[in-house]
């Protein structure tokens, strides 16, 4: 323990010497063959031509540019051009829906240049595999992408938000519409007991920590302390998230790729003119669905029924329980108030400006890009959130094409200002007579201390300040035409400074609280520091049919974390609050300091015979520092083949299939997802302190003996493409089982704690059916269609849990069901004898107890999900709408408050509620809260399967209308003015919130419209 | 520094499967440098590896100041049990919604309920904290045999005192006495005149290893006396009179009862034996008087129950001292409220700590303890001690069941709201069906202990059965 890394700080070192080496070289090397270049380039002339389509019909606006420099322009309304070029220079014409195209001038003064429509061509097409790229042809697995034309239709502020619905296998629920708040995800279902589903991000070749740094006690009441760092990345610079599924695709991430990996590409520089673009946007955002609630005689009715009902009903007329009952003994008895309206009714607004310069030469290209964005939110007051980004990009090639270096920059400033707590609960639940918010002075309003005012979570700020750095610089060298050697340096450094206030003035005056015993602010100061170093060789050769291709890499990776909280109490007034200094007394809360080392070797081997067999073989041998000695390392290996049936000789002629491939492939990750030092038997400085000795507490029950989660991902998929690949359809089925599982095994309360991290052996088993369909309908000169479409049905079992009967796991999990189930009463409606709920008694024993009678059994993972997009583009004009579905349960309002006249507003359904012996209702007697008698049922009830809807949905979840202004108007300007809608519409039976929110307590997602204009020069 | 080849590396880990090798294999050809224990990191500045502690009497020190902190934060055996009780039993009536609260105040709780979850997960919280310290103090080598005794007696009598706390709430409880996690979470309930025979040995060596002195000079330490306070209240909880009026007389000739009223919930107060010390930050007093004391009606939490107020008899300078009353603004509503603690939030000096053993208790235990030996002089003598305090004149009883009912009164108005005394008293003397099957319609006789947290059943199935009732 005692040993200190020395070496493991210097290894880095010797790369930044073997880079500085590359790096003199091919600077050399470029010097020479600059030289050359001017020599040729010399004796220009005027070339003219005409553009047209295969069909010959003429295309206008064609942009012609000489490549490698800024001369350009564009063909007119008959197609025809003229430009000046060198014999030697190349000129490029590129066109939407049209595949570019590259003609050298040679010695020609006219062209005629036929355009080849833009089909998908999946020779050409290339996806983002990590280490390294792979033809969408060649790929033998599975990786889902989403690419910048589909993430700029949608505006959201989280790259998560943008997947949603868009990928097979992926599923996405967004926490809460306040903004900076996080996203949960899972990518082919649930694979760990008591693990997250967290998936590895990386940004540019830079692992990114997912993890939230927010501390609870600060903002668990607004964005349930989640403040997700994806909200740094900014969704316009990204060029393309791809989504690593099936064991071929994540083996080479070894240890942390059992949750699948999200890689996240962020846009370069192109060689060209400079270009200079402006976006302008604009967004509304409202709260897409309102509860419907009981009006004020609706409710006082009921609430007076149930203190009637419970044998109480002569308090009604005692004023000494006025501060129980406010509603019915203080308050206005007629006055209404729509608190939905009034605390989430508003618009938030969203503003978001981006400039960017981007351009260059063959062999250098470079990007710059800034963007600002402000918004507000739904709550009174003014929240709001701010953020800065700028991204930098810089590619270089030496002329000899030995020496590559590409560096990208991207910086982030967030600045979120928003109430301490999400008003969403108090607008659902407040009495609809609840009194004012503010008095005749514009004070808040305690109505003679009779409630807690909402809006006093206004005075309570919560503010946060994210400062995100990810910056990562890659070099490469080709030693042999075939052998490439090459160095990723990545940095990443997320700062999370944040406070919450609480100023006496925002509790109720009843308490006497005052600045100097009662004020109070907590900071939340914490960053997390990343380096990862990883020199890689790789080794390509051809010799006829046969290819190899091999990638040798180690990593090196360092992450320190710290995290300090403290909180300062007791001021002078109020107006000193910010100051901690000020504070008469300062406690530590939490301060937290660690550190994770990671080391691996890994490596891929790829075969290919006659361009239709393929065999890809990758592996990783990993060592985490969160394990304990000598378990430290693990080897995960993965072996993926692919067959392209349709090149065999019998299928090469087929006009119908026009590309068949078959694939699968089978391997081990694994997961060490489980927070540092667990291994360690080890005491906190709790930064209490009592009577002047500071207070050290066991840090939990340790288990020095914990290893690697292990999931073998299994996966089988058929690719076909049919009339020149006008019509694809993908489909893969997987079966992932995760063993060995690292489970926070519950303890009983005796043992001092309520966990303890422990290998387990467990099975669980996730398998599903994913299909991707995409087509291109329609496809003329002036009217495009196309349409995709992607379902995936996943299944979640408990495969085997070695005594589960008498685990703490026996009541939550049962054997061959999923992970996702919970067990519930059968409820049988209300008794019309008793107005009392009913349920089954599933052992006969005349008595309703938690532990037999809870037999009932629901999943409440989707059944299915996935998405429908068309795109129709008529000229200059184009239209996307995508839907999302997903069929799926969730829970309703027999949860949350499952009997008439408890306190807090209900949906007028429980009005249907049993009043004399013979009514037959859906809902039981009215009752306050107060009578034990009825306490079972209500509660009973609120465990029941009757607490259950069917939330299925489908949703219109993105509409964007894009039209591009002819060349008549604009001239040189490419000007692009957009209309996009997101969360516009949903379908579905579900009455909560949001089908994919049942909670009471959070904002749900927004809908928004934005308008927006695009101009480039 | 060492410097490692890629060599040795497939060397030390033999158990690298082929393909890996080929991979090692290659790197090796790439000359890569490597570090082997890139992956080992030190532990974190910010903790202690166990072992340390206790190699060093400061740091045992601290992981003590634990224990009172976390007795302190949870109120386990003070304000949150005295609030509980109180309505639970009839000294308070409770005005608010909170629905464990007022299940509580109207006996309709259930295993669910997150006040029956909240005493029994840190009480054993405390437990486990308290075992660790004698099990890392035995086996200490850093520390000197006067600090080992000092050190596992005061980690002794924690353990006692939380489980003493457990057996009233709960009735047969598990009495766990190690940190191994295999023996505690499949552990059985004990019946609970076994857990009091636990926690009768445990203060017996408690008292033989604590010393008398009290170093910090405020009592905020336990030392022999608090653990012969315990073992006196477990003596006559038990039923073991001797035993309670020698213990009790230990005390009574070691501390002076606060002749004035308005002194004894003072910090400073002579005749506290054990007390706990606020954290100083948020609060500098103890919060009983933030949690009693009516500031606004409405609004108010807590208030003296009619019978309470009826049980004073005429003349009680405590019904003047330490009960306070508040009017509402439009005189409709007088209420009274516990005032024996003062000190509320907006009090910025520190006045009052949370007192858990004081000396008027034993006195009463003596009393009791006598009147059941047959000293009836050598009880009055001890109950009139208390009543004299009051204002009161000696007591009229005269027989051994008249005395033993006006020790009982006694209790009621010296020791209400403090502790949850009313509740054990009213189970302990088999009168709880007597006194709240009038004022609490939802009365059981099974009512006289809580139910386990259902939770807890779930996880343990040894501790089933639940409790009858629930």
């Amino acid at each position: 323990m005692q040993k200190k890394c020395v070496i493991g700080d210097r290894c880095p070192l010797l790369w930044v010497l073997i880079v500085l080496f590359l790096t003199v070289h091919s600077v050399m090397g470029n010097a020479e063959s600059k030289f050359l270049k001017f020599e040729l380039a010399v004796f220009q002339h005027q070339i003219s031509g005409v553009v047209s389509d295969k069909d010959g019909i003429p295309i206008s606006g064609v942009h012609i540019q000489v490549k490698g420099t800024s001369q350009g322009t564009f063909s007119n309304s008959e197609g025809a051009f003229a430009i000046v070029a060198a014999p030697s220079d190349v000129l490029t014409f590129s066109y939407i829906g049209f595949k570019t195209l590259e003609k050298v001038v040679g010695n020609a003064e006219s062209l005629t240049v036929v355009m080849q429509p833009d089909i998908i061509d999946l020779g050409e097409v290339t996806v983002n595999a990590g280490y390294y790229t792979v033809s969408e042809r060649e790929r033998t697995g599975n990786i889902s992408s989403i690419n910048a034309v589909d993430i700029e239709k949608q505006p959201v502020n989280n790259p998560l938000g943008a997947m949603q619905g868009y990928m097979s296998g992926v599923n996405i629920v967004q926490n809460s519409g306040v903004p900076g708040g996080g996203y949960d995800i899972q990518i082919r279902g649930r694979n760990f007991i008591n693990g997250g589903t967290e998936p590895l991000y990386i940004v540019d070749g830079v692992p990114y920590g997912s993890q939230s740094l927010g501390a609870s006690e600060l903002s668990a009441a607004i964005n349930q302390g989640d403040i997700s760092p994806l909200n740094a990345i900014n969704p316009t610079d990204i060029e393309s998230i791809e989504v690593l599924k099936d064991a071929d695709a994540t083996a080479i991430y070894g240890s942390r790729g059992a949750n699948g990996v999200v890689l996240i590409t962020t846009k370069k520089g192109k060689s060209g003119v400079t270009r200079i673009d402006v976006n302008l946007s604009s967004s509304l955002g409202r709260v897409s669905h309102f509860l419907d609630l009981m009006d004020t005689d609706q409710y006082l009715e009921i609430r007076r029924e149930g203190i009637v009902n419970d044998g109480f009903g002569e308090r009604l007329d005692d004023p000494q329980y006025a501060s129980r009952y406010p509603e019915l003994l203080m308050w206005d008895q007629d006055r209404y108030t729509d608190w939905q309206k009034e605390l989430i009714g508003g618009t938030a607004y969203r503003n978001i400006g981006q400039l960017s310069i981007s351009g260059g030469s063959d062999n250098t290209q470079f990007l710059l890009s800034g963007a600002v964005q402000n918004e507000t939110t739904v709550f009174p007051g003014d929240p709001k959130y701010g953020k800065v980004s700028v991204h930098s990009n810089i590619n270089h090639r030496s002329n000899n094409d030995r020496f590559g270096l590409q560096m990208t920059v991207n910086y982030t400033k967030e600045h979120n200002q928003m109430p301490r707590t999400d008003l969403t609960r108090a607008a659902y639940r407040l009495a609809p007579n609840a009194p004012e918010l503010y008095d005749d002075d514009g004070q808040l309003n305690w109505e003679n201390n009779s409630w807690d005012n909402p809006l006093a979570s206004l005075l309570e700020e919560y503010d946060a300040r994210i400062n995100t750095l990810i910056a990562n610089v890659g070099v490469s060298y080709k030693l042999l035409s075939s052998l490439t050697a090459r160095v990723n340096f990545g940095y990443n450094t997320y700062q999370l400074d944040s406070y919450k206030l609480l100023p006496n003035t925002a509790r109720n005056p009843r308490f006497g609280f005052t600045p100097q015993g009662y004020s109070s602010i907590t900071t939340n100061e914490s960053n997390r520091d990343s380096w990862i170093v990883e020199p890689q060789l790789q080794w390509q050769k051809e010799w006829g049919d046969f290819g190899v291709d091999i990638l040798l890499g180690s990593t090196f990776q360092k992450q320190t974390t710290e995290q300090l909280v403290v909180k300062g109490t007791g001021f002078p007034n109020n107006g000193l609050i910010y100051n901690l200094a000020a504070a008469s007394q300062v406690q530590i809360r939490d301060a937290s300091d660690s550190e994770y080392n990671y080391q691996a070797f890994f490596g891929r081997l790829n075969l290919t015979f006659k361009e239709r067999y393929i065999l890809n073989i990758t592996g990783r041998r990993d060592g985490s520092s969160r394990f304990g000695p000598d378990r430290q390392y693990g080897n995960f290996v993965a072996i993926g083949g692919a067959w392209l049936f349709s090149e065999e000789p019998f299928l090469r002629d087929g006009r119908l299939l026009s590309f068949g491939k078959l694939r699968g492939s089978y391997g081990t990750t694994g997961s060490d997802n489980i927070g540092d030092y667990q291994f360690l038997d080890t005491y906190n400085v709790t930064g209490d302190n009592y009577n002047g000795v500071l207070v050290l507490e066991p840090s939990g029950i340790f288990n020095p003996l914990f290893g690697w989660e292990v999931n073998k991902k299994l996966e089988l998929a058929l690719e076909l493409g049919f009339f020149n690949d006008r019509v694809l359809f993908n489909t893969a089925w997987y079966r992932n089982r995760s063993s060995n599982q690292l489970i926070g095994v519950p303890l009983a309360a005796t043992t001092g704690f309520n966990s303890l991290t422990g290998n387990f052996d467990a099975t669980v088993e996730n398998t599903g059916l994913e299909i991707d369909f995409r087509t291109m309908n329609i496809r003329n000169k002036d009217f495009q269609w196309k349409t995709t479409f992607n379902i995936t049905v996943p299944k979640n079992k408990l495969v085997e849990f070695p005594d589960l009967e008498n685990s703490a796991f026996a009541s939550r999990y049962i054997i061959g069901e999923p992970l996702t189930i919970t067990r519930l009463y059968n409820a049988l409606g209300v008794d019309p004898q008793t107005g009392m709920y009913t349920f089954e008694d599933y052992n006969n024993d005349g008595e309703i107890t938690s532990l037999e009678d809870r037999q009932w059994i629901e999943d409440l993972a989707p059944k299915f999900y996935g998405g429908l997009g068309n795109t129709f583009t008529y000229k200059n004009l184009s239209l996307d709408i995508f839907f999302q579905f997903k069929s799926q349960k969730n829970y309703n309002h027999f949860r949350t408050r499952s009997a008439p006249g408890l306190i807090d507003n209900n949906t007028p359904r429980v009005l249907d509620r049993w009043q004399e012996v013979g009514d037959v209702t859906t809902h039981m007697m009215a009752t306050s809260g107060a009578n034990y008698s009825l306490v079972p049922s209500r509660s009973y009830q609120s465990l029941s399967n009757a607490a259950i809807s069917d939330a299925t949905f489908l949703r219109l979840r993105n509409v964007s209308l894009s039209y591009r202004l002819p060349m008549d108007y604009a001239g040189k300007w490419d000007v692009n003015l957009y209309l996009q809608g997101q969360n516009l519409w949903t379908w579905t039976q579900f009455e909560g919130p949001d089908p994919e929110q049942f909670s009471l307590l959070f904002l749900p997602p927004l809908r928004q419209i934005t308008l927006g204009a695009q101009i480039g020069f | 520094m060492k410097i490692y080849n890629i060599n040795t590396i497939i060397l030390s880990k033999r158990k690298c499967s082929f393909l890996f090798t080929i991979i090692l294999f290659a790197l090796f050809q790439m000359s890569v440098v490597s570090c082997s224990d890139f992956v080992e990191v030190e532990p974190p500045k910010n903790t202690l590896v166990s072992q340390t502690v206790f190699e060093d009497a400061s740091t045992v020190e601290s992981a003590l100041a634990n224990l009172y902190e976390m007795l302190r934060g949870q109120g386990i055996g003070t304000y949150s049990l005295s609030a509980d009780m109180g309505i639970y039993s009839d000294e308070l009536d409770y005005f608010l919604a909170d629905p464990n609260d007022l299940s509580i105040y109207i006996h309709n709780i259930l295993p669910i309920n997150e006040s029956v979850s909240k005493y029994w997960v840190n009480a054993y919280r405390v437990i486990y904290s308290a075992n660790a310290i004698v099990e890392g103090v035995e086996s200490s080598e850093g520390l000197t045999s006067v600090e080992k005794s000092e050190f596992m007696g005061q980690a002794l009598f924690v353990r006692a005192y939380v489980h003493s706390i457990l057996v009233g709430i709960y009735g047969d409880i598990p009495y766990i006495t190690t940190t191994d996690y295999r023996i505690n979470n499949s552990v059985a309930r004990l019946p609970g005149h076994e857990v009091y025979y636990h926690i009768i040995t445990d203060l017996m060596m408690a008292v033989d290893m604590l010393g008398t002195t009290d170093a910090t000079g405020e009592k905020v330490i336990p030392n022999r006396h608090v653990a012969n306070a315990l073992l006196s209240r477990i003596y006559l909880y038990t039923g073991n009179w001797e035993q309670a009026n020698a213990t009790a007389t230990q005390l009574i000739d070691a501390f002076i009862l606060e002749p004035e009223l308005e002194k004894v919930f003072l910090k400073g107060s002579r005749e506290t034996i054990w007390q706990l010390m606020p954290e100083g930050v948020d609060r500098k007093n103890a919060p009983e008087a933030n949690l009693f004391v009516i500031l606004a009606i409405p609004g108010q939490q807590y208030a003296l129950t009619e019978t309470l107020l009826k049980a004073f008899e005429e003349g009680d300078l405590r019904r003047e001292e330490w009960v306070g009353s508040f009017t509402s603004n439009d005189g409709a509503t007088t209420l009274q409220f516990p005032y024996k603690y003062k000190a509320t939030l907006s009090e910025t000096e520190s006045l009052e700590y949370s007192i858990v053993f004081r000396l008027a208790e034993q006195y009463l235990i003596r009393a009791e303890a006598r009147a059941h030996m047959g000293n009836l002089t050598g009880a009055r003598q001890d109950l009139d001690t208390i009543r004299q305090r009051a204002g009161l004149d000696g007591t009229s009883a005269m027989d051994k069941e008249t005395l033993l009912e006006a020790i009982q009164a006694e209790r009621f108005t010296e020791l209400f709201a403090e502790n949850g005394h009313r509740w054990f008293d009213l189970k302990r003397s088999g009168k709880a069906g007597e006194v709240l099957s009038t004022i609490k319609p939802n009365w059981k006789p099974t009512h006289v202990v809580w139910p386990i947290p259902e939770n807890e059943l779930e996880i343990n199935p040894n501790l089933r059965p639940q409790n009858e009732g629930y």
